[in-house]
């Protein structure tokens, strides 16, 4: 075949051409470190690394997040083991001394204690986070969330949760509403409550009361009346049970009906005491001292020796705050019955006996946030930890997308160098070669 | 006898010489491009007969041909028209696929951080550092997006500005080819020889044509070239050329056109689709299926981001407590009317809802007007027609809602390019970082005197329904805000529901009091839905027991919208709700790449096809250096063969002549 003299040298060029850009390539690759230079040399792996990229990024911001979360959890959790710490306190101390051989001046300066562990109460309940903004107040980071006013502590903030997205699909509550921890606490025995009139003049001091089915229970008002007969050994003590609500019909507009269920109070009952929505359940049952009353799912026991007249009310439970607990408990303190004797000591007893009764139910409700505030740490550091791994496997996995395989490039490298090195050589000994040299 | 020796000796010197002339021309332009190496053609002369037969009478040079074949130099010129094509169309891919090259400065790690500031919000959301992060990185996103379409709007520009050089080039080469036509006929038709290296001249002329554009060649019987380009459009017969013209495009003024210049100097626009070949079909196949797509799907991201983003955005609730207001200004649709118009309505095309966006395309659109109340819909990605025959449609096609003026003429035409300016028009339009709205406007409440275990869950704010936006409240429901009491029965198992908003007005009794509130079955979980709000309840109330939702004041530490917001990053929303942000970028950086590596890889294919054909071309027609130097070496001898044998002619004479002394 004939070859054109031209032609050797524009091919030879278009080779030489070709070598020096897989050099160059090759080159470069090993300069920057990665395998594609653009999306071109491998346009799938490109776009799966903007994918993965894109994961990375979103995964170290979940680490900021959850970083931002555990912060205000743990910050939320200590002012509540502070809370904690704070009712055991006040039981101890009221525990302690309520054995009720307490002196007035006693009574007094556990009162002053307690008002100062009220304030203090208030205080935590109003915690910040450092930045101004309240750990308890719901949406409302600015506002102080409990205020006093004459009914006593109010909660002024909303019932908001704070959520922090912590994962891809996760979000996490990192507050939680004031009205949760301190006001929506249930009195009594959490069903419901009872409640002696302060008009009692007898010593019968109530228990908290128990159920065994709670679907027996009726959410009706009671009211348990003791009658006395006689004196001396043939005194003879009997009480009814009347239901205060039966067959009651809650009018249309209901907003203050349910006031009266849950604020229940003495004024209350009496005033809806009307007789057509009363019904005796039983009638002169005769009354030993500490034995259970039963009657619709309600149990409980009156122990001491009730006077004539006495009553004692059975309500459902309702929403009791802490403040107001321990308010009610200082007010206990710091009164003292007229009557005096039993009659005084018995109310008193009585008073301290709710009291802590509720405090248990505030700590008892204190815990439980408590221990969802503990689980969702965990739940945090268990993110942290997946969260870490998936950060290498992102890395991992990006490097494998787009960095060089080093020890290929430099043999690459290595070996187009040598045909490069090569095709010259092998260009110069041919282009040499001509009839001419020897004319 | 003698007198035939001396012309023989003569014609054999001549010949040689001529044949040293012609080896050393074709050494001379061993580099010239387009030059076909040539060669004498030689014959024996008539012989002379005498007694004894016929004797030789030496030789003659009959002509001086190239070495050519038709067939393979057409074959040459197809494959570097290809070439061209393909080169022309890579290089200006390549300069995306350049610019798309850098992780760290395409848009991905804009998307990242700006949606991380979104997370940084929803960590702190009264925080005004991190509310002023949003709005800068809010501000680089939409500078991102406006670099890379200005990158791109220079391709179209770099476009624009070649397909001129291109035309100028043809219209040069065109006249070139006609005035070489001319000197080739009257070469060739004076001596009947060939004007061999008029012609190689010729031949590399169109060789150049080619190479902007592939023509037709068709020879004539007088040698002359006649050459057509597209669908037959003469360039040049004979002597004669029409001239190419660049002119911007009727339907598009961003783009240039190729048209045809006619007899009376007017312009008409050739079908741009059927230029092939050359680096002027590279750059109409580059701006037609990558560049404008590429500028449409950027655009379409933007758009996506900035319309999704401001419609949550709208929903929620900023630190002052007003309703939120648009993150970014929304780019719309660009609307052309053909500049040949005859009526003189307009169209518009705008992007409504929400749900809109996520139906955009990245493709353009060409709507005709058919007269009467008839319209045609071409979608140019994939030239799919939709016909209305009942004027144009009410709900959304691909996400436009399309209206138009009166004054239509039939056979007018629109252009309607949804995205193009979406990367463009982005922009952050927030300044003021307390505008933010981190929270949502509404919250929902359970009364602390609550004896049951009822629970509200947040509530969450629902989407305008489609259809006319209320005047005042173009985003929400008026009463969105307006106090909403849930109050339960007794027996528990239904509620009531009071306030402003929550019942028909139309449900009045006789004396237009409106009627009470109807009894609603209470089902745990199930959502409740009134003033554009969503929320529910569970567990079990009890009888009275109360919940509200009503306005969300002095929220500063609500951060539900910032979270809805920060989900929007990884949502489906783009595509019909096929994938992300970042999926529909990912999408184009793909696209581009595989492109590129397409045409990478076919260009060099191409390219070594070139080779081969001109490996054979030129084994035929190119000039080797040895051949000619044997060539020379041969003529040179021949030469001085001959002189010997006219020293022996001499030498015979001198012996008759000494004869005679």
């Amino acid at each position: 075949m004939r070859i054109s003299s031209s032609a050797i040298y524009d091919t030879n060029v278009n080779k030489l051409n070709q070598q020096q850009g897989k050099l160059l390539h090759t080159q470069q690759q090993l300069a920057s470190g990665r395998r594609m230079l653009t999306p071109a040399d491998d346009p799938f792996a490109s776009a799966r690394a903007l994918e993965v990229s894109q994961s990375d990024s979103a995964n170290a911001q979940f680490v900021t997040n959850r970083n931002a979360a555990k912060h205000s959890t743990a910050m939320a959790e200590s002012i509540l083991q502070s809370v904690t710490s704070l009712l055991q306190d006040v039981r101890t101390a009221t525990v302690g001394d309520g054995s009720g051989v307490l002196t007035k001046s006693d009574k007094m300066s556990l009162a002053t204690d307690l008002r100062g562990r009220y304030e203090e109460l208030i205080g935590l309940a109003n915690s910040t986070d450092g930045l101004g903004n309240y750990l308890f107040s719901g949406y409302q980071g600015r506002t102080t969330p409990f205020v006093k006013d004459s009914g006593g502590i109010q909660y002024v903030a909303d019932d908001g949760q704070r959520m922090i997205q912590v994962d891809s699909s996760r979000q996490l509550a990192t507050s939680d509403s004031g009205a949760d921890i301190f006001m929506r606490i249930k009195n009594g025995n959490g069903k419901f409550t009872v409640d002696a009139s302060p008009n009692n003049t007898g010593s019968g001091l109530y228990s908290q009361g128990t159920f065994t089915n709670p679907a027996q229970l009726t959410g009706h008002k009671y009211k348990i009346v003791f009658n006395v007969e006689g004196s001396g050994s043939e005194k003879k003590i009997s009480y009814d049970v009347v239901d205060l609500t039966a067959e009651k019909v809650l009018p249309k507009d209901s907003s203050s009906t349910s006031e009266e269920v849950s604020d229940f109070d003495d004024e209350q009952v009496d005033d809806t005491g009307a007789p057509e929505n009363e019904k005796v359940l039983s009638k002169n049952n005769r009354f030993t001292s500490g034995q259970v009353i039963d009657f619709d799912g309600v149990q409980l026991d009156i122990t001491g020796e009730p006077a004539h007249g006495d009553e004692f009310y059975v309500a459902p439970s309702g929403n009791e705050s802490v403040f107001k607990t321990l308010s009610d408990l200082i007010n206990a303190l710091q009164s003292e019955n007229p009557l005096g004797g039993s009659t005084a000591k018995a109310q008193f007893t009585n008073s301290v006996n709710r009291a802590l009764n509720n405090i248990d139910r505030s700590m008892e409700n204190v815990s439980t946030i408590r221990t969802s505030l503990g689980s969702r740490l965990r739940e945090i550091d268990a993110l942290q930890v997946t969260g870490e791994d998936l950060g290498l496997q992102y890395k991992s996995k990006l490097s494998e997308l787009q960095d060089v395989d080093f020890n290929k490039a430099v043999s690459d490298l290595n070996q187009q160098q040598t045909s490069l090195t090569a095709a010259q050589k092998s260009f110069k000994q041919v282009s040499d070669l001509s009839l001419f040299n020897y004319l | 006898m003698a007198t035939s020796i001396f012309g023989t000796g003569l014609s054999a010197l001549n010949a040689s010489q001529m044949g040293l002339a012609t080896a050393e021309h074709n050494i001379a332009n061993l580099s010239t491009p387009g030059f076909t190496r040539q060669e004498t053609v030689q014959a024996a002369r008539k012989p002379q007969f005498n007694g004894a037969g016929y004797i030789g009478q030496g030789v003659d040079v009959n002509t001086v041909k190239r070495v050519y074949s038709e067939f393979l130099t057409k074959q040459v010129l197809q494959e570097q028209g290809l070439s061209a094509q393909l080169d022309s169309h890579y290089a200006q891919i390549k300069q995306i696929d350049n610019m798309l090259a850098d992780p760290n400065s395409g848009m991905a790690p804009a998307i990242q951080e700006f949606f991380s500031a979104v997370n940084n919000v929803a960590n702190a959301p009264e925080s005004q550092p991190a509310r002023q992060a949003l709005i800068n990185n809010g501000n680089s996103l939409t500078a991102r997006f406006q670099s890379i379409n200005q990158r791109l709007v220079d391709l179209n520009n770099g476009v624009n500005s070649q397909i001129t050089n291109s035309i100028t080039n043809i219209n040069s080469y065109t006249q070139q080819i006609s005035s070489l036509n001319q000197s080739i006929v009257v070469a060739g038709g004076a001596n009947g020889q060939p004007p061999n290296d008029l012609m190689d001249q010729r031949d590399e002329l169109v060789k150049k044509l080619n190479q902007e554009i592939k023509t037709s060649v068709v020879k004539q019987s007088d040698g002359s070239y006649s050459i057509f380009v597209g669908n037959g459009q003469t360039l040049v017969v004979g002597a004669q050329t029409m001239a190419l013209k660049a002119v911007l495009s009727p339907s598009d003024p961003s783009q240039v056109d190729v048209a045809y210049v006619k007899s009376d100097g007017s312009t008409i626009s050739i079908q741009q689709n059927s230029l092939h070949g050359g680096m002027l079909g590279g750059l109409m196949a580059f701006r037609d299926k990558t560049l404008t797509s590429t500028q449409n799907a950027m655009g379409r991201v933007a758009m996506g981001i900035a319309g999704t983003f401001n419609e949550q955005h709208k929903l929620g609730q900023d630190l002052n407590g007003d309703l939120g207001v648009d993150f970014f200004v929304k780019p719309q649709p660009l609307v052309i009317n053909n500049t040949l118009n005859k009526g003189s309505a307009s169209l518009t095309a705008n992007v409504v809802a929400t749900g809109d966006y996520s139906a955009l395309t990245s493709s353009d659109y060409e709507l005709t007007y058919n007269g009467g109340t008839s319209y045609t819909l071409t979608r140019m990605s994939d030239y799919k027609v939709s016909i209305f025959k009942e004027g144009l449609p009410k709900t959304p096609v691909d996400g436009l809602t399309l209206s138009m003026s009166e004054g239509a003429v039939e056979g007018d035409k629109f252009k309607i390019r949804p995205t193009v300016n979406g990367a463009r028009d982005m922009v952050a339009s927030l300044s003021d970082p307390a505008k933010v709205s981190a929270a949502l406007p509404i919250r929902s409440q359970a009364s602390l005197n609550n004896v049951g275990s009822g629970k509200v869950t947040a509530a969450t704010v629902n989407l305008p329904p489609p259809g006319a936006p209320e005047p005042l409240h173009p985003e929400t429901d008026k009463n969105l805000q307006q106090p909403v009491t849930i109050t339960f029965n007794n027996p528990p198992t239904s509620y009531k529901v009071t306030g402003e908003g929550t019942q028909d007005p139309l449900d009045v009794d006789e004396n237009g009091a409106p009627c009470p509130p109807p009894d609603i079955p209470y089902v745990p979980g199930q959502d409740i839905s009134y003033n554009g709000w969503t929320m529910k309840i569970t567990g079990s109330p009890a009888p009275g027991d109360v919940f509200t939702v009503g306005s969300n004041f002095n929220a500063t530490s609500d951060n539900r919208n910032a979270l809805l917001l920060g989900g929007l990053q990884t949502a489906d929303t783009m595509a019909n709700g096929t994938t992300s942000f970042q999926g529909a970028y990912s999408q184009i950086v793909s696209d581009i790449g595989n492109k590129t590596r397409e045409l990478e890889v076919t260009s060099k294919a191409q390219a070594s096809m070139v080779e081969q054909t001109l490996q054979t071309q030129q084994s035929l027609s190119g000039v080797n250096m040895d051949e000619e130097a044997a060539n020379l070496m041969r003529y040179q001898r021949a030469y001085q063969a001959a002189g010997k044998a006219l020293q022996i002619a001499n030498t015979m004479f001198d012996t008759v002549l000494e004869i005679g002394r």
